[in-house]
């Protein structure tokens, strides 16, 4: 956390006024205003922590700010693409050009500090995107802490590339109405795997348990058949583990005599 | 900037005409204004919104015999182009706003313009009223009937005139044609077909044919994790019919011939300056984006907005542009911050005045900015409610980057970022501009002596 106090950068928003550049410390100040709070400002989350919405005087000395080391600036701007990523699905106006040209961003610096072979940083590990829900249902998504001493060796970085469908893949606007009639009614299905429901599979022996939902006694060979296509096939699978669980007891014991 | 006495036909000085928009301070969200355009005799001027309304203006000439009479644009049509939706699959509302407007060349009495919001795009006709038939045979005037056992003559109901009416009706409905947010429209010099940009597709349309469009660009990776750029801009040659650009994320124009293939994805011309490594920075790329792209109406240029500069582009030549004008290059050592509060994001508009001598281009703090190419000289002028006398004459602005402020400067870090000019039309003919702030449309004319 310390690392992050260092990096305290205010934005200045006032309500009804004027928006003034903030005094983000990577950049050359002439002079400095008045800094206000950020209202109502999506970077102001209690998650953000790099010393938004403290109010200062112009008279208390503004020592001109010393240039941060190249590093420390690289973090800075790493958290804030980080951030603004993340509140891209919070955004009253997600923008799929915003969202490419942060990733690109977050890319290349994240590049540039593999090649300096660095410690990379714990809070780009944890922030990583994919923690952010696609568009349905919404949800803040939560930090993990940040750990105190964390190194995390480069392996371990979360690649942002598997973060990218789910920031991209939300942006497609989609006709209600022709969703469907756009697809065959065969391709709907294609991914639904049916061998569970090869008839050849069953034994007739497994008839009489699996008879659900009709009630019906089924005297039909075929009818058994239908009742059970009906089950799911999760109870399809239990019943059947469960029978192999049956034998492993039976061979077991069968074994130590 | 060199002092103009403007006695010269090359010294424009310009003067408020009018403003339209509320006064106050309080902006209600539907009012920002979003697209501004002239049609293609600069009598009409057609502003689209948030709200997805279009208010076009009409130009009224005092004395149509003096060509630099003053004439002052009153409302003429104002209408609902487009409606909120909802997207139920993904759970998103698809926003109202009018993201671009173009018109089309006129053909007969009624207008014609095109308006766009994220996902659809329709075709408004725009015609007056001003003459009603009298003297039915079957109705009274006010449209009961008559008992026809008292119908003794004939008459053939007359024309009188009434008073002025203008009429918008939607005549086509160009939709489901989009998976992403559309961008750029732009009518073709053919008058029969025009294309639509979004982030990473171009279609083709007939104007007369609203179930069918044609894919002509498609950059979607097949894994949308290799995503890196997007499209920013499209626009038509404005005088070969097979010829379009379109810009992108990276920086790059990309000049297409529609003979080539159906599908234009392989360029025939890429336009591309290469980085000046002395600026680079963590937010070069982002800076390098393309907002706008504009043919000049020569059609021998074209002109490209990213963040900070102005960009002139001879067609022949695509390593390099021919002229570079920074629009507010103080800007640059603020790059964090305006990235921190998104202003980095920020999309601004450019146009080209009638001989394409002139640019024009919006910044922040109401600032906009000419850059007069023949004479290599450019000027920033405020819009603002300050400087809105009747005819009062723009002062140009001046910027202090740093150091010692002089009298009538502004500093950088007093600019008010929350004022920005994206959106600046100029009239094909004339020396007039508009120019629209958050939510309000300036009027400036050039100063008749």
């Amino acid at each position: 956390m310390g690392q992050r106090d260092v990096l305290s950068c205010e934005v200045s928003m006032r309500r009804n006024s004027a928006v003034r550049a903030s005094m983000c410390r990577l950049d050359v100040e002439s002079a400095v205003k008045e800094v206000g709070q950020s209202i109502g400002d999506v970077l102001s989350s209690p998650r953000y922590v790099l010393g938004r919405g403290v109010k200062r005087k112009l008279v208390d000395c503004e020592d001109p700010v010393p240039d941060l080391p190249y590093p420390l600036q690289r973090q800075l701007v790493m958290d804030l693409c980080l951030d603004k990523l993340q509140s891209c699905h919070r955004r009253s106006e997600p923008s799929l050009h915003r969202s490419v040209l942060l990733a690109n961003t977050l890319r290349q610096l994240q590049q540039e500090m593999r090649q300096e072979g660095g410690g990379l940083s714990p809070t780009l590990a944890a922030a990583c995107p994919a923690h952010a829900a696609p568009a349905t249902p919404r949800h803040t998504p939560d930090l993990p802490p940040v750990p105190s001493d964390c190194v995390l060796a480069e392996e371990a970085l979360p690649s942002l590339t598997s973060c990218h469908d789910l920031i991209f893949g939300s942006f497609e606007i989609t006709n209600s109405t022709s969703y469907l009639t756009d697809l065959a009614p065969d391709d709907i299905f294609d991914d639904i795997d049916t061998s569970m429901y090869d008839p050849s599979d069953f034994s007739v022996l497994a008839f009489p348990s699996l008879r659900v939902g009709s009630g019906a006694p089924s005297t039909n060979g075929e009818e058994g058949l239908k009742t059970f296509s009906s089950c799911s096939p999760s109870s399809a699978l239990q019943h059947r583990l469960s029978d192999l669980n049956d034998l492993d007891q039976i061979m077991e014991i069968l074994v130590r005599s | 900037v060199a002092g103009g006495t403007g006695a010269g036909g090359n010294d424009v000085q310009w003067c408020f005409s009018q403003v339209k928009g509320a006064i106050d301070d309080d902006v209600a969200e539907a009012d920002i204004i979003s697209t501004v355009e002239f049609n293609h005799s600069g009598e009409l001027l057609a502003t689209g919104d948030k709200g997805g309304r279009v208010v076009i203006f009409q130009q009224e000439t005092e004395n149509k015999c003096q060509p630099l009479s003053r004439s002052e644009y009153n409302v003429y049509s104002t209408f609902q182009s487009h409606e909120p939706e909802f997207d139920y699959l993904k759970s998103l509302e698809i926003e109202e706003k009018i993201n671009k407007i173009r018109w089309l060349p006129q053909k007969n009495a009624a207008q014609f313009l095109l308006s766009t919001n994220d996902k659809t795009i329709k075709l408004w006709k725009i015609s007056e009223r001003d003459k009603r038939p009298e003297g039915y045979n079957l109705k009274e005037e006010d449209g009961r009937y008559r008992d026809s056992t008292t119908i003794t003559t004939l008459r053939v109901p007359v024309f009188r005139p009434m008073d002025l009416m203008v009429e918008a009706s939607p005549r086509r409905i160009f939709a489901n044609a989009h998976t992403y947010h559309i961008n750029s429209i732009s009518v073709n010099s053919d008058n029969e077909t025009y294309l639509s940009a979004d982030d990473l597709r171009i279609n083709l349309w007939h104007l007369e044919i609203t179930d069918r469009s044609f894919n002509i660009v498609d950059i979607k990776p097949a894994n949308m994790e290799d995503l890196t750029e997007v499209i920013t801009a499209a626009e038509f040659h404005p005088h070969q019919c097979n010829t379009f650009v379109y810009s992108s994320s990276k920086g790059t124009i990309r000049l297409c011939d529609m003979r080539a293939s159906a599908l234009c994805d392989r360029h025939s011309k890429l336009f591309e300056e290469p980085e000046d490594p002395s600026n680079r920075s963590f937010f070069s790329e982002i800076i390098s984006s393309i907002s706008d792209v504009k043919f000049s109406h020569s059609g021998r240029y074209m002109m490209t907005r990213d963040y900070l500069s102005v960009k002139i582009w001879d067609l022949n030549m695509e390593n390099r542009p021919v002229e570079t004008y920074q629009v507010h290059e103080y800007l640059r050592s603020k790059l964090c911050s305006l990235y921190e509060n998104d202003c980095i994001f920020d999309k601004f508009e450019c146009c080209w005045n009638g001989n394409d001598s002139v640019v024009m281009t919006g910044s922040y703090n109401n600032f906009f900015r000419m850059l007069d190419r023949s004479q290599r000289r450019d000027v920033t002028l405020e819009a603002s409610r300050e400087s809105s006398k009747p005819r009062q004459v723009l002062k140009p602005r001046r910027v202090c980057a740093g150091g010692k402020r002089k009298k009538d400067e502004i500093s950088v870090d007093s600019l008010d970022f929350n004022k920005k000019i994206l959106h600046t039309a100029w009239h094909p003919q004339e020396n007039i501009i508009a120019v629209a702030t958050t939510n309000n449309l300036y009027i400036f004319q050039e100063k008749v002596n």
